[in-house]
């Protein structure tokens, strides 16, 4: 238990930290930049709980499968917002807005979900960026 | 085994509530998680009276043959086109299609709701059917479960029926190191699943003592290799299987050295795990219930190509055909390995199960199960390859035997 407190007390930290940093200077300058920066604060802040692989676990939801049909047809800024004001779990609103639209990049992406204002399933293409 | 682990208990149940106490005085709270940890385990001060068993081959009231459909490479979870049908593979789960089949079920489930469809067909209804059908319609769907046969007839219900997650199920090098991660999360996922079966009226699911006895002491040397270059789709020894049950360890409870003067048994060495064991009667009665009354329906149909398929109205179809893949989906990676179980009648007054010399024996609320699991001493390869699906009265009175033996030299507490 203590090692459990310890390690949500760190993460806590760690997506503090994430949310008070600048903006990743790559963010935006190439099309593969946002979903890489989101990979990277997904690691920091999401891993923990949904699992390193997005596969979540009997209590906490996967981010693939359910996810993208409960999210299929919404605006990509409600699910930013959504991310934004409730996730992580443990520390909500800690997420930059620029942190919190990197990491919804790395959910579609790795989904195979095509970038854009809205969830798009059914016109996904096989993502070109490296993951 | 933690071969520290286990002395460590030995002694704070030895030194008892002394011990400590003095540890705290003394300010070493390094030993605390210790006496927890030792706490957490049942351990009698005197043997427990457990009834003795005796079983004859004349109380055989049923002997069920299981072909495990196993695959080197682990469960087959890909997805298929077959004409405007989406297919999602859910079979080959070898030695342990009950066990995962929850979690396995999670997996397919997800990638299927990411088609957005509403309905969706499953294929079989053994115990991997049914579970991805009641996952299914938990996440909403329409369900409809299309197959020859219903859970009591399926191969499913010849199992033993106890938590065995890693028997068979892969062979480690064919199966890659990515599938040990997909295997603790089913692993993982199923256990969650099950514990909400538990304390239910008729026991669909409970936990047993399972004693583990030996005429030698336990042997916790270093594991063999397995034999060197690539075992492909056929396993050649136990040691290509994959091992993976130390992954879980944190969730299921370990095995404790029995004492000799709490050891009941005519066998010198003994330990004893609490193990999680399914009783087929009412499992399988509630899962199908639960079907029906969540709007499930189920049309008794019989495929023979897998372009059958082409004619249902669902566009999604979870396949979860287990060893039948090898016949009608044409799927020759399936390898047959044969199990047998000897059933005779309930003893609920001895709740326990028996692992000795080879042969293996549960307690159930529908029977006693008395399996040979490996009398010849081949390990993991016993079986494999093996497609006979008739009785063999002979093996079934050898693994009888070896109990009816072990119960014949003891002068049991309370028998």
């Amino acid at each position: 238990m203590t090692m459990r407190i310890k390690s949500t007390m760190a993460a806590c930290m760690a997506a503090l930290t994430l949310g008070m940093a600048p903006a990743h200077p790559l963010a935006a300058a190439t099309p593969c930049a946002e979903p890489a920066h989101g990979a990277d604060l997904y690691r920091t802040a999401c891993a923990m709980c949904h699992g390193t692989r997005l596969e979540g676990n009997f209590e906490t939801p996967a981010l693939t499968g359910r996810f993208v049909a409960n999210w299929a047809g919404a605006p990509v800024s409600e699910l930013e917002a959504y991310v934004h004001r409730a996730m992580p779990l443990m520390a909500p609103g800690t997420l930059s807005p620029d942190d919190t639209r990197a990491v919804v990049a790395f959910l579609l992406a790795a989904n195979d979900l095509p970038q854009g204002k809205t969830v798009r399933v059914g016109a996904r293409t096989r993502s070109a960026c490296p993951s | 085994m933690d071969t520290g682990r286990t002395l460590s208990r030995r002694g704070v149940f030895a030194g008892g509530a002394a011990l400590g106490a003095a540890a705290m005085m003394a300010g070493e709270h390094i030993l605390l998680p210790h006496a927890a940890s030792a706490g957490d385990a049942r351990a009698p001060a005197h043997p427990p009276h457990l009834v003795p068993l005796h079983p004859r081959v004349d109380q055989i009231t049923d002997i069920k043959v299981c072909i495990r459909p196993f695959r080197a490479a682990g469960p087959r979870l890909d997805v298929e086109r077959i004409g405007d049908k989406t297919v999602f593979h859910n079979y080959g789960h070898g030695g342990s299609g009950w066990s995962l089949s929850w979690g396995s079920a999670n997996l397919v489930v997800g990638k299927v709701a990411a088609t957005l469809n509403r309905k969706v067909a499953v294929i079989g209804c053994g115990i991997v059917g049914l579970t991805a059908a009641l996952t299914a319609q938990r996440a909403g769907f329409d369900v409809t479960i299309y197959t020859r046969d219903l859970l009591p007839h399926t191969r499913s219900v010849r199992a033993n029926g106890s938590w065995t997650p890693a028997s068979r199920i892969a062979l480690t090098q064919t199966a890659g190191p990515a599938f040990a991660d997909q295997w603790e999360q089913m692993a993982r996922f199923s256990w969650a699943t099950y514990r909400t079966y538990l304390g239910l009226p008729g026991a669909p699911i409970l936990f047993e003592d399972n004693y583990i006895l030996s005429d030698k002491p336990f042997d916790e040397g270093p594991a063999r290799p397995a034999p060197a270059g690539a075992p492909g789709r056929m396993p050649r020894a136990t040691e290509d299987f994959a091992a993976f049950d130390s992954r879980i360890r944190d969730i299921i409870p370990a095995a404790e050295d029995v004492p000799a003067a709490e050891n009941p048994f005519a066998a010198p060495y003994a330990k004893r795990h609490s193990l999680m064991i399914y009783n087929f009667g009412a499992y399988g009665h509630l899962l199908l219930s639960e079907f029906h009354q969540a709007g499930g329906r189920i049309v008794i149909r019989s495929f023979h190509t897998p372009q059958d398929l082409t004619s249902l109205p669902e566009k999604v179809i979870i396949n979860c055909p287990g060893y039948a893949a090898r016949d009608w989906w044409r799927d020759d990676s399936l390898i047959p390995v044969r199990g047998q179980t000897a059933w005779l009648p309930p003893r609920p007054e001895a709740p326990y199960g028996l692992d000795y010399r080879g042969a293996a024996l549960l307690s159930k609320t529908d029977g006693v199960m008395i399996q040979a699991v490996d009398l010849d001493g081949l390990g993991e390869m016993t079986g494999v390859g093996n497609s006979f699906e008739h009785p063999d009265p002979a093996e079934a009175a050898r693994a009888i035997g070896v109990f009816a033996d072990l119960f014949a030299r003891m002068p049991m507490a309370g028998g």
